[in-house]
């Protein structure tokens, strides 16, 4: 293809009709070009803020027995660092770009759901304005970003500051699961023809792929954050030892989230590796079902090996050989991603530009926390680490020297795309070197400073042998980092307005995005090249060479309706928190407290209040049908038939929580209450927002709107509901029936 | 006893398995002469045998419920898929049974095959009365390989496509690895006949001092088993089904989605 024809318009801020109402064009759209862009510039403001909590972090401990910010203070800041960077910083940067870049790169119009995705990014400025509110109520959490019980309890910490940082992480993990949701029904039912799925990038087959890890993982944080909650707002006990809670309970369930998170934020790094990779050394990427199938395996191994964040708890020497094992087994996919991509730069002509540079220092950064990544999977190493700078050091290296240069190379990559004039090269390299030296210099010594026993989280430390001139150097390394951040920030500024003209493709790189104008028109595409393999560019530009046809050579793809796929997606995620409540309920019934038990429920009422509930499982499915075979009347009564059962589901589960008020049993009474209250009442909850989406579709089907083409919203509206109905078939099981056969 | 020993000793004569592979392997050869796979077949005879005449079968057998569930992963996992890879590529099942091969059947067969037999009072009959055990051992084979065949049927149109396989088997996966979560953290026993174990063999000196297994770890590990290097099984299979849709030249229905 030839890269650099001249008919690029120059980027603008409005289209020329959108100067009337300009205020509200970036504002109210839902395109996804301007919404990714608004994520973009929301994880740069983040960016900022987490990186000057991280300047006085490093300017508190420049110096021993320092006292330039109060020990709470010191507290307030690296939680807020530690929260922002992965919440606030790397997560929406990620969804930015794949926000961007995932629906060019499948030959797409927009995503699947544009509303969706701008409900999707506005909850992210409204979370971290939750998150920052808290320090204006009486200190921001001090609890570390993982939150450890008891500490994040109300007697150890009674400020509004754990309760802030609950909800705004629940507000972001909503977020998140739609954006995911989102993500796979673009990828399922958006592609053009041609693009099967074998044929996808790999930037957009990984973050497909990533997608499903948030939307099973996110669900557990979801449920932990609402016992949490729950416990503090309402005298709940999920997580206080001392009325036989449970604070391992929280760790379990923090890390069950938390482990695959680490992935989360990982997996876009890679995916955007594997592109750049290949276009700067001149080659296909070596192996590239085989950089997909790993990306499979570690998001499926990540799911199960949570346990080795907590070795030291004292899960018993059994857990720990498991989860060391399991742990090392993730070196296997990851390192053969590594392999692959070396093995695409061996023998290529590399062009050592910026974002080439990025990657190639991502490489070695990340063989680096990969090898200290391995020694925390050895438990004994384990024990003497955790909880050093050593540990710091080394998920310091994941989430800057891989995640986060591989993100600067993103911005380097893709930013003549998004605003059609490339970044200054000169300003680049300016910004990768000083980024390589002060990062290496602020963290390579931490590994040493956590080996002489440099413990984490310690607002100051005494004047030990070597201590001082380490953690200088660390935080002069800072300073750097700081002087590179300034530089990009200036280049990104400076190069919008007067930057070179970009033209479609000024890398000559291969996928589907550089087939359009930079930056791309609303509808981002007026025509598509043929594809029939990965590069679809390589063929279009080299029609007498093209690369081999990658499956059977058709344009046919399949399309999933895209509302059931969502529907699906979403159940998925919503199994996942309510399998983490049914855990913990099920933990806390094992370990059985004094006062009111299962004995104090009425189970013939309920067993004929669930049968409402099943049987209206049943009535949906037959105004489905009804719908189908155009029977209006028959189907308007079948719903209204389905929503009356749901409606008397619902007073009988009041009945339920009305008896045992006038016994006095309530949340805070004990764990069994908090627990029967907590289950029971989200499946209600569940219960209830199911109704009201079936009331709206009753109102809409009223009013004759129903006619041809809406046959799926019905359909998914039944998903939802029979699956409401077989989560109750569990809770029944577990809450009202096992005391019965023990 | 000493672990030594045990090792040496604990090995089981057993006419009837023996026999019963015996006839296998006939009827094997009767019936498929040389078009079969019968490297597969040995192996799922030699696991088979493994799981119940070796020591690991002497041990699951009252002393460790390690060790029943290491019984429980070969019978049910690794068996049946040994088997169903020995069959030559061209074998369809005889009508009456393709009834069995509904993917919602053979999900059911693969997971209620590990819920189920851990139910307390079916796990203990199955540990004290050798007819349970029978039933067990064959229904554990017999669901698996119910189960396996959805992902590794003799002839590819009988398979479920790449991406459903790697639904049905992350599902299963999925629900297997909460029945372990919830076996390693189970404050009670649930099979109650591991806790005091009747010393038939005079090893359990051995077994709770040498090696250190108490009941409770021991249940702990076997909770573990079933969570971790089972999910591996899984994942194995899930790697295999991506390879298979990525190297397949006929025409496959792409994608399902869960």
């Amino acid at each position: 293809m030839n890269g650099t024809t001249a008919t690029v318009t120059p980027a603008t801020l409005l289209d020329p009709a959108e100067h009337w109402h300009h205020r509200l064009a970036w504002l109210s759209t839902v395109d996804h070009k301007r919404i990714a862009v608004l994520y973009l510039l929301t994880g740069l403001f983040f960016f900022v803020v987490g990186g000057l909590e991280a300047l006085f972090i490093r300017l508190q401990l420049a110096v021993p027995n320092n006292h330039f910010l109060q020990p709470d203070t010191f507290n307030q800041l690296f939680t807020m660092h530690g929260t922002t960077m992965i919440f606030l910083v790397i997560m929406p940067l990620s969804f930015g770009l794949v926000n961007y870049l995932l629906p060019l790169q499948i030959g797409a119009r927009d995503m699947a759901f544009p509303r969706l995705n701008a409900l999707g990014f506005w909850l992210v400025p409204f979370g971290g304005i939750l998150l920052h509110f808290s320090i204006l109520t009486g200190g921001a959490p001090a609890v570390g970003w993982f939150s450890y019980a008891p500490l994040s309890e109300t007697p150890y910490s009674s400020t509004p500051g754990v309760d802030y940082w609950a909800i705004a992480l629940l507000v972001l993990g909503i977020g998140s699961v739609g954006f995911a949701i989102n993500t796979i029904a673009t990828v399922l039912s958006r592609r053009a023809p041609g693009m099967t799925m074998r044929r996808l990038p790999l930037f957009t087959w990984i973050n497909f792929v990533n997608a499903f890890m948030i939307i099973l993982a996110i669900p557990v944080l979801n449920a932990g954050l609402a016992m949490l909650l729950i416990d503090r707002q309402l005298e709940g006990h999920f997580f206080l030892p001392a009325h036989g809670g449970s604070a391992v309970l929280w760790q379990h369930i923090f890390w069950a989230f938390g482990h695959p998170e680490v992935y989360i934020i990982v997996l876009p790094a890679f995916g955007v590796i594997s592109e750049l990779i290949p276009v700067f050394s001149r080659k296909p990427i070596f192996g590239y079902e085989f950089v997909a199938a790993s990306s499979v395996a570690i998001a499926i191994l990540s799911m199960s090996v949570w346990g080795h964040h907590m070795f030291t708890v004292g899960m018993g020497r059994a857990a720990n050989s498991f989860f060391a094992i399991a742990s090392l087994l993730i070196a296997i996919p990851t390192g053969v991603k590594v392999l692959n991509w070396t093995a695409t730069m061996f023998g290529g002509r590399i062009r050592f530009a910026v974002p080439m540079l990025f990657c190639i220092a991502f490489l070695v950064q990340f063989l680096l926390a990969g090898i200290t990544g391995i020694s925390h999977a050895v438990v004994p190493l384990d024990w003497q680490t955790k909880n050093s700078y050593y540990l710091i050091a080394h998920f310091h290296f994941v989430a800057v020297g891989a995640i986060l240069f591989a993100l600067l190379a993103a911005v380097q990559f893709w930013f003549p795309k998004m605003s059609g004039r490339m970044l200054s090269e000169r300003l680049g390299k300016w910004t990768f070197w000083l980024m390589v030296i002060g990062f290496n210099m602020t963290f390579i010594i931490q590994h040493f400073l956590g080996l002489l026993g440099m413990p984490r989280r310690v607002f100051t430390y005494p004047d030990l042998p070597h201590w001082a001139w380490m953690n200088m150097l660390s935080t002069v390394g800072v300073f750097f980092m700081s002087a590179s951040s300034l530089i990009l920030l200036w280049n990104i500024v400076v190069s919008f307005f007067r930057g070179k003209i970009a033209g479609d493709n000024p890398w000559n790189a291969w996928t589907l995005e550089w087939a359009t104008t930079s930056p791309p028109p609303h509808e981002n595409f007026h025509a598509l090249p043929p594809i029939r393999s990965r590069r679809p560019l390589w063929d279009y530009g080299n029609p007498d060479r093209p690369d081999p046809i990658v499956g059977k050579d058709t344009s046919e793809i399949e399309s999933p309706d895209k509302s059931k796929v969502s529907i699906l997606s979403f159940i998925v995620s919503e199994a996942a928190f309510f399998t983490v409540l049914l855990l913990a309920y099920l933990y806390f019934y094992a370990h059985p407290q004094p006062g009111p038990g299962p004995r104090e429920l009425n189970v013939p009422r309920t067993l004929i209040f669930s049968l409402c509930l099943f049987a209206s499982s049943f009535t949906i499915w037959r105004s489905e049908i009804s719908l189908s075979k155009q029977r209006r009347s028959s189907m308007l009564g079948w719903l209204a038939l389905t929503i009356a059962l749901g409606g008397v589901f619902l007073v009988g589960q009041g009945l339920e929580y009305w008896k045992l008020f006038q016994t006095g049993v309530d949340v805070s009474t004990n764990l069994f209450a908090t627990t029967f209250f907590t289950l029971t009442g989200f499946h209600g909850l569940h219960v209830f927002l199911g109704l009201v989406a079936l009331l709206i579709l009753l109102w809409v089907a009223w009013q004759g709107d129903f006619a041809s083409g809406r046959g799926s919203t019905l359909a998914a509206a039944g998903y939802y509901w029979h699956f409401v109905d077989i989560v109750w078939v569990f809770v029944l099981l577990t809450v009202y029936i096992l005391p019965l056969i023990r | 006893m000493t672990t030594y020993q045990f090792l040496i000793t604990a090995w089981k004569w057993n006419s009837v398995l023996l026999i019963l592979c015996a006839m296998v392997l006939a009827g094997y050869f009767l019936a498929f002469q040389r078009r079969g796979r019968p490297g597969y077949l040995g192996a799922a005879l030699a696991i088979f045998l493994f799981a119940l005449i070796s020591p690991v079968s002497a041990l699951a057998e009252g002393y460790l419920f390690s060790a029943h569930m290491i019984q429980h992963i070969l019978l049910v996992l690794i068996v049946p898929a040994f088997l169903l890879l020995s069959l030559p590529r061209s074998f369809s099942l005889p009508r009456p049974l393709t009834a069995f091969t509904h993917p919602f059947i053979g999900w059911i067969a693969g997971v209620g095959a590990m819920w189920l037999w851990h139910a307390p009072a079916l796990c203990n009959a199955a540990t004290t009365s050798r007819t349970v055990f029978a039933i067990q051992t064959t229904s554990l084979v017999l669901m698996g390989s119910v189960f396996w065949w959805q992902v590794l049927a003799p002839r590819d149109a009988n398979r479920l496509s790449p991406a459903a396989g790697i639904v049905y088997l992350f599902t299963a996966c999925t629900a297997c690895s909460l029945l372990g979560i919830i076996l390693t953290f189970a404050p009670v026993s649930i099979c109650s006949v591991y806790q005091h174990p009747a010393d038939r063999l005079g090893i359990l000196g051995t077994i709770r001092n040498d090696w250190g297994l108490t009941s409770d770890k021991d249940q702990q590990i076997g909770g573990l088993l079933m969570w971790v290097p089972m999910c591996l099984i899984y994942l194995t299979a899930i790697l295999a089904q991506l390879a298979r849709w990525h190297s397949d030249p006929v025409p496959q229905t792409e994608e399902s989605n869960a």
